[in-house]
């Protein structure tokens, strides 16, 4: 049952994506542009100037990380709205594998199409840039990872907020930019601030990314915090949005948008 | 033991202003193979009903067996015997075509497109989707869009089907196909269908059995001949013309009526009058007879209504809210 639901999944996901693909590709432009006007804006005004991590290493990994974030974290809070907002929330809470599975299994794909579109827009960007990253995918996707379920599990909140409110879109919005306040946070200074969400996650990226590091070279300083925190958000995440649920069907929101 | 048992459901919706009791210690069951119709008019408490059953709104008390598994205790294990369609037509992927709508619905329902192939192409020939069939949602008519939620529901082969206002906003072509469809699926897979309309037609023409709701609770719970013959025997229109040339309204016997039969009701047509009653025993028909001739009426006929679902259920809803002061 569980390989059929998700092979359902990953099908339905792929005939959305080819049957919005002016929106799909519209999307991975402006990322692409938005990075293109950092960088030069960066560039023209004076390196340093923008406190994106200081070089451009850090501005790239920044950037990168960000992505990962928006696509792990809004993706699911949008996804649910939408489905409230066309009918089919209900549907899909009528899977006998629950609904939790349902989003998991949407989030499976959404996760390796936002790997590939990350990918090319990362290339794209070092092809502007000129900086040289290292596509080393076993150090890489662990950390890609990470960042994307400490995403998904602030996601997951998000998405519980948006079972029981619904139109909640200006809030995804305005989490879509605090998420970068994360990348400001000077955690050398202020150690606990390791476990805030993305931020050793960015760190470590841009020593795999830009440094050529391997997973295994990294210090278990770095790469403890990275997975305590993944652990915390996505366990905290899910239930957050359990208890969303369930108040939601004890409201009789489910239905309702 | 029955398929469906439903027992002492009550579920009231609170927020900061109001407190809506929308379901009041509801109890029903339904045999396997039997199709029923749930009626009650707007915020009767079917809608609830339906997704109290489906784990969709969790209930205050009660208790929900389906194929004999608690709903309430293992939500997820009772799902797998039940398929519903909810708001029509929003139930679909618009942007998808109806067959892929189908295998995804049933594909997140544990049943793959390669194994259910064949009853997926059965259902599109049933309910005369072949020609739609890789046409997206969103181009289709509201009838197809309609049928292709039913489909959906359908493909997921569960024992318990529930059909909310399967037919709102179909025209008359499209309603009777899927009312024919749905005929042809019960007879010949023996499934449990629970449909909830406002369309008394649709429910008497394709349910055994009749629910109707009021006010979160149960009015009636019969079969459907019984329902109608229920009301048939008692439902009198008499026509009436006065004897002296006056109008009949001015000779008092209105008031005459009124006072043995407090339900009466009048229609003036000319000079002639319309009484209709509905008749505790059929025996009374004699009294009011009497009652007219006595106000020197001369009655031109009595017919007996014939009175369909839709009469029933509105004579039972006002005696409800009559009882409930509505």
């Amino acid at each position: 049952m569980w390989s059929v639901a998700l092979k359902a999944t990953w099908k339905q996901n792929f005939y959305m994506m080819r049957r919005y693909l002016f929106n799909t590709l519209s999307g991975f432009i402006t990322l692409y542009i938005v990075f293109a006007l950092l960088f030069h804006g960066t560039r023209a005004v004076g390196a340093g100037t923008m406190n994106l991590g200081d070089t451009l290493e850090g501005m790239f990994a920044g950037y990168v990380t960000w992505m990962l974030a928006l696509m792990g974290c809004t993706d699911l809070a949008w996804n649910i709205t939408n489905e409230a907002q066309s009918g089919t929330l209900e549907q899909l809470c009528l899977s006998p594998l629950g609904y939790k599975w349902v989003l998991v299994f949407n989030q499976s794909f959404t996760f390796f199409a936002n790997f590939l579109v990350v990918g090319l827009i990362t290339v794209s960007m070092s092809l502007t840039t000129g900086q040289a990253i290292h596509m080393d995918l076993v150090s890489v996707i662990p950390v890609v990872l990470a960042i994307y379920v400490q995403a998904l599990g602030l996601g997951f909140v998000l998405a519980g907020l948006a079972l029981i409110y619904k139109r909640i879109q200006a809030v995804f919005q305005i989490v879509q930019f605090a998420l970068i306040g994360f990348f400001f946070v000077p955690f050398d200074a202020f150690p606990v601030a390791r476990y805030l969400p993305l931020t050793e996650g960015r760190k470590l990226l841009q020593e795999v990314l830009m440094g050529g590091i391997r997973i295994w070279q990294t210090q278990w300083a770095d790469l403890g915090p990275m997975l305590a925190a993944t652990a915390l958000y996505i366990v905290v995440g899910v239930a957050c949005f359990a208890v969303a649920e369930s108040k939601a069907r004890s409201r009789g929101l489910l239905g309702q948008y | 033991m029955s398929f469906l048992a439903v027992t002492g459901l009550c579920k009231t919706f609170r927020d900061k202003k109001n407190t809506v009791e929308a379901v009041k210690d509801l109890s029903f069951s339904v045999e396997e193979g039997e199709m029923v119709g749930l009626l009650g008019p707007n915020g009767a408490g079917k809608t609830t009903t339906i997704k109290c059953i489906l784990g969709l709104v969790r209930p205050d008390s009660g208790q929900i067996t389906v194929g004999g598994v608690d709903c309430r205790r293992y939500p997820n294990l009772a799902l797998r015997d039940m398929a519903a369609v909810l708001e029509g037509a929003r139930n679909t992927y618009w942007r998808l075509t109806a067959w892929e709508n189908i295998a995804y619905f049933a594909g997140i329902h544990g049943l793959s497109e390669k194994k259910g192939k064949d009853y997926f192409e059965y259902l599109v020939d049933v309910l005369r989707l072949r020609e739609k069939k890789n046409t997206e949602v969103r181009n289709l008519s509201s009838g197809f869009k309609q049928k292709v939620a039913v489909a959906c529901a359908l493909a997921k082969r569960t024992p318990l089907v529930f059909l909310d206002e399967p037919t709102l906003g179909l025209d008359v072509e499209s309603s009777y196909e899927l009312r024919e469809a749905l005929r042809k699926l019960q007879t010949e897979e023996r499934r449990t269908i629970i449909v909830s309309s406002h369309d008394m037609h649709v429910v008497q023409d394709i349910c055994q059995r009749a629910i109707i709701v009021s006010h979160g609770r149960i009015v009636a719970d019969e079969a459907i001949p019984q329902l109608l013959s229920l009301f048939a025997t008692r439902q009198y229109k008499i026509a009436v013309a006065d004897g002296s040339g006056r109008r009949v309204g001015q000779s008092g016997t209105q008031e005459a009526v009124t006072s043995a039969f407090p339900q009466a009701s009048f229609k003036q047509v000319g000079d002639a009058l319309e009484v209709t009653v509905s008749l505790a025993d059929p025996g009374d028909i004699y009294c009011l007879v009497e009652i007219l001739r006595e106000r020197g009426a001369v009655v031109d006929a009595i017919t007996r209504e014939e009175v369909d679902l839709e009469k029933a259920f509105l004579e039972i809803v006002r005696r409800e809210n009559a009882t409930c002061g509505a």
